[in-house]
Parts: C-alpha cells; sequence; structure tokens
C-alpha cells in the first residue's frame, strides 16, 4: 500500500496521509454504491439473514434442549429395591448409611405399605390394599444423587451393598436423547459450513453484478492510474457491509423469534411444573456470527473482483 | 520519450493490428497519428498505455522497456500519461469536479490539492463554472473539455488522445487543436490520432501514417507552418 504513494511524496507521514485519504475514498465510495440501491442491498441483505438465521436458530434450539435435559439428569433419582423381607427397622439403618454418602443428596425411603398405595393410586385400582393381603413390594429407596456424582458408578456401589437387590437407573432415555442432541449439534456444524460457503456465493454474485453495472467506471479508474488495489477496495468494503448487515439482521431475526416465542415456552413450563426459559445465543456466538459473516462478504467479494481486476492490467 | 522498435500486436483470432511498426517520439514533441479506421491506430495507443501488451518488439518509455513492465507496476505508469477519448469516457453519475478529480484522488492528494488543482484545470478548458453539473448536463464539446481537464490534471509529460476531434464541429475541432498546440508549447509531448487530415495538414506537425497496421509515412506534413 504504502508503494503506491511514493509519487505523491516520499516522507512516510504523508504517504500514511495519503493511504488514509484513500481508504476513506474507497469507504465513502463503497457505502454510496449501497445507498444507491437500498432495494437491491436489503435484498441481498435479507437473503444473507435468512441463510445465516437457518444454522443459529437451529443452534439455539439444539442449545435450549441440551440445557432442558441437563436440569432433567439433576431431577433423576435412582431407585434402590431392597431384598424382599427386609424388616422396616433395617430397611431405615440402610437409607441413614446411604444418606451419609457425599455423592448421595437425598434418600426417601418408600415402605411396601407406601408403594402399594402408590401404585393403586397410579393404576386406580381403587383399595389394592384390600385385595392383596401379603403385599408382594419391598422396601424401596429413592436416592437422590449430588450434583455432581458419577450415577452409573453410584449405580454399580449401591448394587454392591448387602441387603441392596436391583438398582433402577432410568437414564437411558436421558442418554438417547444426549446422542441424538450430539449428532443434531453435528449437523448443525455441518449446516453451518454450508451456508457459509452460501455466503461466500450469495456476496461474490452480488459483487459480480455490481460490477458489471460499473464496468465502465472501474476501466476509467484504471485508465487513470488507479492501483489494483484501490479497484478491489470498495468492493471488498461492499463485500464487508453486505455480510455485516446480513449477520446483523440474522441476529435480529433469532431474537424476533425467541422473543415470540418465550411466553408460550414458560407456559409449556408451568403445565410440566418446571421454570424453563429459552436462553439467547452468547455473545461470543453473535461475536463469530456477525464477524464471520462479514468476513465471508469479503472473502466472497474478493474471489469476484480479484479475477476482474487481472483482466484490466494485463499481466 | 516514447519509442516503439519493431512492434507487432496480434490479438487472439489471428487479426494483426500492427506489424513491425518502428518510430520515436522526443520529450516535448507534438505528433499526429492517422490513418483509415482499423488502421491500427488505436492499437498503437493502447500500447503506450499498456492497455494491451505487444507480441513481438519492444515499446520503450523514457528508456524503459515497458513491454515487460510488471502488472503492478502498470498503474504508476498511467499515472504519467494522460488519455484523452473519442468517447470522454466520462462517469455520468459524477459531477465534472469529481470526474476532473479522479487522478488526484487516486494519488491520494489532499482534499485542499485537490481542489486547487482541478480548478486551475477546468479554468484551463473554460469549464470552471460547470464544475458541479453532471457530464449528461453538458453539450458534445463542454464532456470533451472534461475529458481533456481530467487528462491534464495530474500534470503528465505525456498526453495520448484518441480522435478527440471526431464528434466536434469544424470550429470546435481548430479551437481544440489550438489547446493542444498551447499545451505542447508549455512543454507536454502529445501523440494526437486524428482522421481529420485538412486540420493536419494545416498545422504542419509530424504526421505518422498507418495502414493496415504499418507505419507507411513520418514526416511534416505538407501545407505551410501555421507560425
Amino acid at each position: 500500500m504504502s508503494r503506491s504513494a511514493r509519487d505523491s511524496s516520499d516522507r512516510p507521514v504523508s504517504r500514511l496521509r495519503a493511504w488514509a485519504r484513500r481508504h476513506a475514498y474507497s469507504l465513502l465510495s463503497s457505502l454510496g454504491a449501497l445507498t444507491r440501491q437500498p432495494l437491491s442491498a436489503a435484498m441481498t441483505c435479507m437473503v444473507l439473514a435468512v441463510a445465516l438465521s437457518l444454522p443459529l436458530g437451529l443452534h439455539v434450539t439444539v442449545d435450549n434442549v441440551a440445557q432442558l435435559s441437563r436440569s432433567w439428569e439433576r431431577l433423576d433419582s435412582l431407585s434402590v429395591f431392597l431384598d424382599a423381607g427386609t424388616g422396616d427397622e433395617q430397611a431405615m439403618r440402610i437409607a441413614t448409611r446411604l444418606a451419609s454418602w457425599p455423592e448421595v443428596l437425598a434418600v426417601d425411603p418408600i415402605s411396601p405399605a407406601e408403594g402399594l398405595r402408590d401404585l393403586s393410586g397410579q393404576l386406580s385400582l381403587g383399595e389394592l390394599t384390600d385385595a392383596i393381603p401379603d403385599n408382594p413390594l419391598p422396601w424401596v429407596l429413592e436416592v437422590v444423587p449430588a450434583g455432581q456424582a458419577d450415577i452409573a458408578e453410584l449405580a454399580v456401589r449401591l448394587e454392591a451393598k448387602p441387603g441392596v437387590d436391583l438398582v433402577i437407573v432410568d437414564l437411558q432415555w436421558l442418554e438417547r436423547l444426549d446422542a441424538m442432541l450430539g449428532l443434531i449439534a453435528n449437523a448443525v456444524r455441518l449446516m453451518a459450513l454450508l451456508f457459509a460457503l452460501g455466503v461466500v456465493f450469495i456476496v461474490g454474485n452480488t459483487i459480480r453484478m455490481e460490477i458489471h453495472n460499473r464496468r465502465e467506471e472501474i476501466e476509467v479508474l484504471a485508465l487513470v492510474g488507479a492501483t489494483s488495489g484501490f479497484i478491489r477496495r470498495p468492493f471488498l468494503y461492499s463485500g464487508l457491509w453486505f455480510g455485516l448487515l446480513g449477520g446483523l439482521v440474522a441476529w435480529l431475526l433469532i431474537r424476533v423469534g425467541l422473543f415470540s416465542l418465550g411466553a408460550p415456552i414458560e407456559r409449556m413450563g408451568m403445565a410440566y411444573g418446571t421454570e424453563f426459559s429459552l436462553t439467547a445465543p452468547s455473545a461470543a456466538v453473535n461475536a463469530l456470527l456477525i464477524g464471520g459473516s462479514g468476513l465471508l462478504g469479503v472473502i466472497g467479494s474478493w474471489l469476484v473482483v480479484d479475477q476482474y481486476v487481472r483482466k484490466i492490467n494485463p499481466g | 520519450m516514447i519509442a516503439f522498435e519493431s512492434v507487432a500486436k496480434r490479438y487472439p483470432g489471428g487479426i494483426q493490428a500492427l506489424s513491425e511498426v518502428s518510430f520515436s517520439l522526443q520529450p516535448g514533441e507534438l505528433a499526429f497519428l492517422t490513418g483509415h479506421s482499423g488502421a491500427g491506430k488505436s492499437t498503437l495507443l493502447r500500447l503506450i498505455a499498456l492497455l494491451e501488451r505487444p507480441s513481438r518488439g519492444r515499446v520503450l518509455f523514457d528508456g524503459r522497456n515497458v513491454s515487460k513492465l510488471a502488472r503492478r507496476r502498470i498503474p504508476y505508469l498511467r499515472r504519467r500519461i494522460g488519455v484523452i477519448f473519442q468517447d470522454h469516457r466520462l462517469l455520468s453519475d459524477r459531477r465534472v469536479f469529481d470526474n476532473v478529480a479522479l487522478p488526484l484522488v487516486i494519488a491520494g492528494l489532499p482534499y485542499g490539492e485537490i481542489k486547487r488543482r482541478v480548478r486551475a484545470a477546468l479554468d484551463k478548458v473554460g469549464l470552471l463554472d460547470k464544475e458541479r453539473m453532471y457530464p449528461p448536463m453538458l453539450s458534445g464539446g463542454e464532456q470533451q473539455r472534461v475529458g481533456i481537464a481530467r487528462a491534464i490534471v495530474g500534470k503528465p509529460p505525456l498526453v495520448l488522445a484518441d480522435e478527440p476531434t471526431g464528434n466536434l464541429d469544424p470550429e470546435l475541432s481548430a479551437e481544440l487543436m489550438r489547446f493542444f498546440l498551447q499545451l505542447n508549447e508549455l512543454g507536454v509531448t502529445l501523440l494526437i490520432a486524428s482522421h481529420d487530415l485538412d486540420l493536419i495538414r494545416r498545422l504542419g506537425r509530424r504526421v505518422l501514417v498507418l495502414k493496415s497496421g504499418q507505419l507507411i509515412d513520418d514526416g511534416l506534413s505538407v501545407a505551410g507552418d501555421h507560425r
């Protein structure tokens, strides 16, 4: 860049000034081009925004479902079935001992009689207790693990304890959900890559049309001694603006989407007795979205402009 | 200033635009380039401004072989050459002032200096009062003068003109030629492509004649000297 300033002056300060002046000109020129055709610029930004909001929206969905599943995991408990015929006293002793383990948060003992009452209530069988004289249910200890506990390991340890018949951990569906979320997250990454490629081509194509419209201007610029960099720069800025605006509008679309879904989600959470609200994408994700989109715009523009500039200055 | 040494230009498709063209132009010289359309006048000018590269031979500018000039050095060569076109090549969506300022903006001059020099150039072609207008609002002759102001605003040592009088009436053409002579007196080297033979003959300057891509004559025009 500084090379191009040598004919204006050889002092480094004025070279820098000349460089800054040329940059300012390119920047203003690119903004001018954008505002001269506001409709087509807005349409390009909208296409970019829609393309970007699809992977971002999916990312937000996966993120929220993952958070929900984490909160479910914490609510999960292990059902420890004691040997049949374990007496009340012994059951309570085991319960007290388990409660002192660091990886156990709470133990809720359920007597066979309680269990039968629950069961008959759930199955709406009326007074099942009367029908079955000999209660076949064992003592069950509902163990709530501490937050950081490894549930699978805890289950093995519990099962090894004398007096314990069976430990049931209903984590399988959560594991399946986790696996599925992982898969979808991978798909989101793949989609983001595809849509990033899409952004490059959308911006490239828009810039190509802009170059076509301004062909005469480019030729005149080259004729009066503009360097390739000088010719290229306004278009690179245009690509940057398209990318940044597209990213910004995509962010806006997601915010509007989250806002409009917020109330129904809260109502649904209340219906399930849990408090749940949607989480917006983090600042880092937003920065990546908008900055990345701007960068992709510049890349798309560069690919097209470079090709064209080479034709003007025959090598 | 310029020297052609056995220059040939062949376009893809086998069209031989120039063959074995040799001549040189001294600094401060004014010469006309004439010949029928398609004789290679424009190609010759395009080779000097490096809008094209010669297929064979050497084109020298200030003693340096520009045929071999690196791509990235081309713009700096073009800044030392002012080019005037028959179709003006003005940007219709920019004001007259901005059109003329273009070479200076590209060079990165401060705005105050640009303003001063653009005004001076517009004054020289008599269009100072039109600086805020857009080219389509001007007459053909005025547009041509804007093109000339743009070509001379950077004070290039060499000015090339491709059929500058092509669309002008005889009176305006004569006026334009007088302007070129004035410019030449200030030390600018000029090479003017034109098929306005009557006008050229009256001026009594050096004339290069091209025919089918070959230089067939190089000498002073026959009619009396205007001085």
